[in-house]
C-alpha cells in the first residue's frame, strides 16, 4: 500500500503519446461546431477585429502627439477625438462579440460531445466497465470535457488575440518606420529560443504535477472507498500519513513547476527592457536628428510591450493547447468505441426464409 | 415516469432562487483564517508588492524624462545613457521582485489547500459509516482535487493583484498629480465608473458561476453512478432515461453559462475602454488649454501630455487583472463552499473526555435495551437486549431490513446508540478509546475490499507491525494460505488496481485472515456473499470456523451451514429481538426460526450442494 500503486493508470495515461494528429482532432471538433457555424465565424472575426482595434491605440496616441499636440494644432482634436472614441467603441462591441459568441460556441460543442459520450456509454459492451478503469472512463466526461471546455472558453480565444495581436503590431511597426522595426524585434529571436527552452523544463515540471495529483487523486479516492476498513481496524493514522506523503509530493512538485514557471518572466521583462533601450537609444537620435517623429517613438515603445507580452502568453498556451488536444482525443476514443452488441433483431428477421 | 436524473434537475432548479453574495463574503472570512498561519508570507508578499508597483511605474516616467530633457528643446543627449539606466535597474528589480513575489504567493497558496485538504481528509476519516452511504467516493474525492483546485488558482494571486491594483493606482495618482491637479482629476473622474461596472458585473455572474460549479459536481457524480451502476442500468433498461435526464440538466448548465457569458461579455471590456475614454478626455483638456496662449500648458511641456496618456495605459493592466482575480474567487468560492460543506459536517462518534485503552480479556459481549436509529425518532433497532458469553458464536438472521447490519456495526461504535448500554467484559464500549476498542474487534464487512498493495500488506492491515507468523497463521485460519502460496510471488502479490485479480470467495477469506491477525477476542461478520459455488462455500464455511472457534461471535448468516455451528441464533424482526437461543430450542419453540429453516434451509441447501457437486 506505499506510495503510488493506484496512480498507475492514471500515470500511463499522462505518458500516453498521442496517436491522431492534431488537425484531424480540430477538424472533427470543428464538425460539432458546424451546428453553430454562424455564431463561430462571427466569433473570430470579433475577435481578430478586436485585437486589431485595440491595436489602433497606441498609433492614435502617435497621430495626436505628432499632429495635434507638438505643433499646436488644437484644431485637430475636433476630428481625433470622435475617431478615437469610435475606435474604441468598436474595440469593446468586438470584445462583447468575441465574448459571448465563443463562450455559445464553446459551451454548445462540449456539451455535445459529452452527450454523445453518455450516449454512447449507456450502448457499449459491459467489458469496457470492468475492474479499474472506471475511473478511467469517468474521468471522460468529467475532466476531460471541462479541460476542453475551459480551453475553448479561454485558450482559444487568447490564441486568436495573441497572434492577432503579434501581427497587427508588426505589420504597424514597419509601417512606421522600418528601420526601428528591425531593430526592435532583434530581441526577438533570443526570446522565443529562451522562453522555448524555459517551456520545455516548465512542461516538465507541470507533467510531473499532473502526474503527482493523480496520486493523490487515485490515493483519496482508495482511502475512501476503504474507509470502513480503515476505521474498522481503527487505522485513520496510517492512512492519513500514507495520504499526507502523497500530498506532500504533489505539494513539492507544484511548487517546483510554480518556481520553474514564474522563472519566465525576469528573463522575458529583461528582454523586452533590451528591446526597449535600443529603441530608445536610436529612436532619441532618430528624432533628434528629424528622421522619425517623436509620436512614432512614443508608439513604438507602447508597440513593443503590446507584441512581447502575446508571446510570452503564446508560449504558455502551449501546455493548455497540448492537454486539451489529449482530452479530445481520448474524448473521441470513447465516441468512437465500436458497440458490440447490437439490438439482433431486425438482422435476425432477414435471415429468416 | 419518474426521471432518474429528477433529483439531480430539482437541485439544479433549486440553485437558480439562492443568492450567493452573503455566502461568498463568509466564504472568504474563513479563507482568510487559514491565511492567519502564514502571516510572514503575508508581509512578504505586501512588502514584494509595494516594491513591484513603485518599479513598475517608474519606465514611463524615465521615458518622459527622456522625451523633455534629452529631445527638449532644448536637447541634451548627454543625460540619455543615465536615464537608460534607471530604466533598465528599475525593470531589473521589477522583474525580480514580481519573480519573488509570485514564487512566495505560489507557494503560500500550495500551503494553505494542502491544510484545507489535510483538514477536509481529517474530518472524513471520522465520519461516521451512514455518511459515505449518501456521498459517492467520487464527489468527496472531485471536492478535494477539482473544487480545491479552483481554490489554489485563486490562492495563488489574489493578494498581490489586489495589492497592485491599490498600489499602482495610488503611485500613478502621486506621480501625476503635481504636473497638473486639473488633468489628474479628470482621469481620475472614470475610476467610480469602472469600480461600479467591475463591482455590478461581480454581482451579477457571481450567482451564476456558482450555481454552475454547483451543477457540475453534480453532473460529475451523476455520470459517476451511472457508469459505476451500468449493470443495473442496463438490467433494468434505463438506458434513455439516464441520457434525457443527463441532457436536461447538462442544458440548465449551458444555458446558465451562456447567461454568465453575456454578462460577462458585457461588462468586461467595459473597464479598459472606460479608462481609454479617460485618456481622450485629457486630450480634450489638453487640446482646450494648448489653444489659451500663457495658459499652464501651453508653457508646460509635450511630454506631459505623453506622460499621462501612458500612465492611464499602464492602469488598464493592473485593473483587468483584478476583474479576473474577482473571477477566479468565484469559482473558489463555489469550490471551498463544496470543501467546507463535508469538513463541517458533524462528526459523529467520537472519544468522550475520559475514555481509556482497555483490553478485552475474555469477551463477554451484552446488549442491554438498546435502540438505535439513523434518524432521531424512527428506530432501527429497538429495545434489543442479549448477552453473548465468552467465545460463543450467534448468528443473526433476519429480513433485509431487520436492523441485522446496523446490530453488529454497534459493536466497534460504527454508530452510537440512541438508548440502552452495549458492555464488553462488563465495561461501556463508550469508556474505551475508541481505536483500542476496534483494534481489539475483528471485523467482516460486507462488501470486501482491499486496498492496492501486496497481498502481505493487506492480511496485516490492521496490525501493521505484525509478523509473518502471525500473517501465515491468521492465511491458514483463513483456508487462503495454500491460495496465497500457490502464486508466484507468494504474499507478495500484489492486489488490487494494479495487481491480480481475486474471485469473491477468495477476497472473502483475505477479509477474514485480516479480521484475525490481531488474535481479537471478539469477531463480527457480515457473511452475506451470496452466488457462490459450493465449493467456495465449503472453503469459506471452513475458514469461518476455524476463525470463530475459539471467540466471541456475531455473525449475519445467509447459510444454514453458517447457523448450524453456532451455539445460539438470533432471530430480528423489525428491529427486535423476536426469538434468542439454541437451534434445538427455537425448533422446539416453534417460531419464526422454524418456519424460516423449513422453507428457507432444508428444501434449499440439498439442490444447491448436488449442483455445485458436478461442477
Amino acid at each position: 500500500m506505499s506510495g503510488s500503486y493506484g496512480t498507475f493508470s492514471t500515470k500511463q495515461e499522462e505518458k500516453r503519446k498521442r496517436t491522431v494528429p492534431d488537425r484531424v482532432l480540430i477538424g472533427r471538433v470543428f464538425d460539432y461546431a458546424q451546428a453553430h457555424r454562424r455564431s463561430l465565424i462571427i466569433g473570430i472575426s470579433a475577435t481578430v477585429a478586436g485585437a486589431l482595434t485595440g491595436l489602433a491605440s497606441p498609433y492614435m496616441h502617435a497621430i495626436a502627439i505628432d499632429r495635434i499636440i507638438t505643433p499646436k494644432n488644437v484644431a485637430g482634436f475636433i476630428w481625433w477625438i470622435p475617431l478615437f472614441a469610435a475606435i474604441i467603441l468598436g474595440n469593446y462591441v468586438f470584445q462583447y462579440i468575441q465574448t459571448y459568441q465563443m463562450r455559445v460556441v464553446g459551451e454548445k460543442v462540449v456539451a455535445k460531445m459529452r452527450d454523445d459520450m453518455m450516449e454512447k456509454l449507456q450502448v457499449i459492451s459491459l467489458r469496457y466497465f470492468s475492474e479499474g478503469e472506471t475511473g478511467r472512463i469517468i474521468s471522460r466526461p468529467t475532466n476531460d470535457a471541462n479541460t476542453v471546455r475551459i480551453f475553448l472558453r479561454l485558450g482559444l480565444t487568447s490564441i486568436l488575440v495573441d497572434v492577432s495581436s503579434i501581427l497587427g503590431a508588426f505589420a504597424i511597426m514597419f509601417y512606421l518606420d522600418l528601420r526601428l522595426s528591425l531593430l526592435a524585434i532583434t530581441v526577438l529571436p533570443v526570446a522565443i529560443v529562451l522562453v522555448w527552452y524555459l517551456g520545455k523544463y516548465s512542461r516538465a515540471a507541470y507533467r510531473r504535477t499532473l502526474i503527482t495529483t493523480s496520486g493523490l487523486t487515485a490515493r483519496m479516492q482508495e482511502d475512501l472507498a476503504g474507509i470502513k476498513v480503515t476505521q474498522a481496524y481503527a487505522q485513520e493514522k496510517e492512512t492519513e500519513k500514507k495520504f499526507l506523503k502523497s500530498q506532500d509530493e504533489n505539494v513539492k512538485a507544484t511548487i517546483r513547476a510554480i518556481l520553474i514557471g514564474s522563472s519566465y518572466t525576469p528573463f522575458v521583462i529583461g528582454l523586452r527592457l533590451i528591446g526597449t533601450m535600443i529603441i530608445l537609444f536610436y529612436g532619441v537620435n532618430a528624432v533628434l536628428t528629424g528622421t522619425i517623429t517623436l509620436g512614432i517613438l512614443v508608439a513604438f515603445t507602447e508597440y513593443q510591450f503590446s507584441y512581447f507580452m502575446p508571446l510570452v502568453d503564446l508560449v504558455t498556451m502551449y501546455d493548455q493547447y497540448q492537454s486539451a488536444m489529449s482530452a479530445i482525443e481520448r474524448m473521441f476514443d470513447l465516441i468512437d468505441t465500436r458497440v458490440e452488441v447490437v439490438d439482433a433483431l431486425p438482422e435476425r428477421s432477414i435471415a429468416l426464409p | 415516469m419518474m426521471s432518474i436524473a429528477k433529483p439531480l434537475l430539482d437541485y439544479a432548479k433549486l440553485l437558480k432562487r439562492q443568492k450567493g453574495l452573503t455566502q461568498s463574503f463568509s466564504a472568504f472570512k474563513r479563507l482568510m483564517k487559514y491565511h492567519t498561519r502564514y502571516s510572514w508570507f503575508v508581509v512578504a508578499i505586501a512588502i514584494l508588492a509595494v516594491i513591484r508597483s513603485i518599479l513598475f511605474s517608474l519606465e514611463p516616467l524615465y521615458t518622459t524624462f527622456i522625451i523633455i530633457n534629452v529631445i527638449g528643446p532644448p536637447s541634451n543627449t548627454s543625460l540619455l545613457p543615465g536615464y537608460l539606466l534607471v530604466i533598465i535597474l528599475a525593470g531589473i528589480g521589477y522583474a525580480i521582485s514580481n519573480f519573488v513575489l509570485t514564487f512566495v504567493h505560489g507557494v503560500m497558496s500550495q500551503y494553505i489547500v494542502r491544510d484545507i485538504r489535510t483538514e477536509y481528509y481529517r474530518s472524513l476519516q471520522g465520519k461516521s459509516f451512514s455518511f459515505f452511504g449518501s456521498v459517492g467516493v467520487g464527489d468527496l474525492t472531485s471536492r478535494a482535487t477539482v473544487d480545491l483546485q479552483m481554490v489554489d488558482s485563486f490562492l495563488r494571486t489574489w493578494l498581490g493583484t489586489l495589492l497592485n491594483a491599490v498600489l499602482t493606482t495610488i503611485i500613478i495618482i502621486v506621480i501625476i498629480l503635481p504636473i497638473s491637479p486639473i488633468m489628474t482629476l479628470i482621469s481620475l473622474t472614470t475610476m467610480p465608473f469602472i469600480f461600479y461596472f467591475t463591482t455590478r458585473l461581480w454581482i451579477n455572474t457571481m450567482p451564476l458561476f456558482r450555481n454552475m460549479q454547483l451543477i457540475l459536481g453534480r453532473l460529475s457524480s451523476y455520470i459517476q453512478q451511472n457508469i459505476i451502476g451500468m449493470k443495473t442500468v442496463r438490467i433494468f433498461r434505463r438506458e434513455k432515461d439516464v441520457i434525457d435526464g443527463f441532457k436536461e440538466v447538462e442544458n440548465i448548465y449551458v444555458n446558465t453559462a451562456i447567461n454568465a457569458g453575456k454578462i460577462q461579455s458585457i461588462y468586461m471590456p467595459l473597464g479598459p475602454a472606460i479608462l481609454t475614454l479617460g485618456i481622450a478626455l485629457v486630450y480634450v483638456y489638453a487640446g482646450y488649454t494648448l489653444g489659451i496662449p500663457g495658459s499652464a500648458l501651453a508653457v508646460a511641456q509635450v511630454g506631459d501630455i505623453i506622460l499621462f496618456a501612458r500612465y492611464m495605459m499602464r492602469l488598464t493592466f493592473p485593473i483587468r487583472d483584478l476583474s479576473q482575480t474577482l473571477g477566479t474567487w468565484i469559482a473558489a468560492y463555489a469550490g471551498l463552499e463544496r470543501v467546507l460543506e463535508m469538513t463541517d459536517a458533524p462528526r459523529n462518534v467520537e472519544d468522550l473526555p475520559d475514555a481509556k485503552d482497555t483490553t478485552i480479556e475474555k469477551g463477554k459481549l451484552e446488549l442491554e435495551s438498546v435502540t438505535f436509529g439513523y434518524v432521531k425518532d424512527r428506530p432501527v433497532l429497538n429495545n434489543v437486549t442479549f448477552t453473548v458469553q465468552p467465545g460463543e458464536k450467534i448468528a443473526i438472521l433476519g429480513a433485509t431490513g431487520s436492523g441485522k447490519s446496523s446490530l453488529i456495526y454497534l459493536i466497534p461504535r460504527f454508530y452510537d446508540i440512541q438508548a440502552g448500554t452495549i458492555r464488553i467484559d462488563g465495561t461501556d464500549i463508550r469508556e474505551f478509546k475508541l481505536a483500542s476498542l476496534r483494534r481489539q474487534i475483528g471485523v467482516v464487512l460486507q462488501d470486501v475490499f482491499l486496498f492496492s498493495g501486496t497481498i502481505r500488506e493487506n492480511i496485516a492491515f490492521g496490525k501493521p507491525e505484525a509478523s509473518m507468523d502471525e500473517i501465515v497463521q491468521a492465511a491458514k485460519a483463513a483456508r487462503i494460505h495454500d491460495f496465497i502460496e500457490s502464486l508466484p510471488r507468494g504474499y507478495d502479490t500484489l492486489v488490487g488496481e494494479r495487481g491480480i485479480t481475486l474471485s469473491g470467495g477468495q477476497k472473502q477469506r483475505m477479509t477474514i485472515a485480516r479480521a484475525l491477525v490481531g488474535n481479537p477476542r471478539i469477531l463480527i461478520m457480515d457473511d452475506s456473499l451470496s452466488f457462490v459455488d459450493a465449493k467456495t462455500e465449503q472453503e469459506i464455511q471452513s475458514a469461518i470456523e476455524e476463525a470463530t472457534k475459539t471467540r466471541t461471535t456475531l455473525i449475519i448468516a445467509q447459510r444454514f451451514s453458517t447457523i448450524k455451528t453456532a451455539e445460539k441464533i438470533l432471530v430480528l424482526e423489525n428491529g427486535s429481538v423476536a426469538e434468542f437461543g439454541t437451534h434445538d430450542e427455537l425448533i422446539a419453540k416453534n417460531g419464526v426460526y422454524k418456519k424460516v429453516y423449513e422453507t428457507q434451509f432444508v428444501q434449499k441447501a440439498a439442490p444447491i450442494l448436488e449442483e455445485g457437486d458436478g461442477v
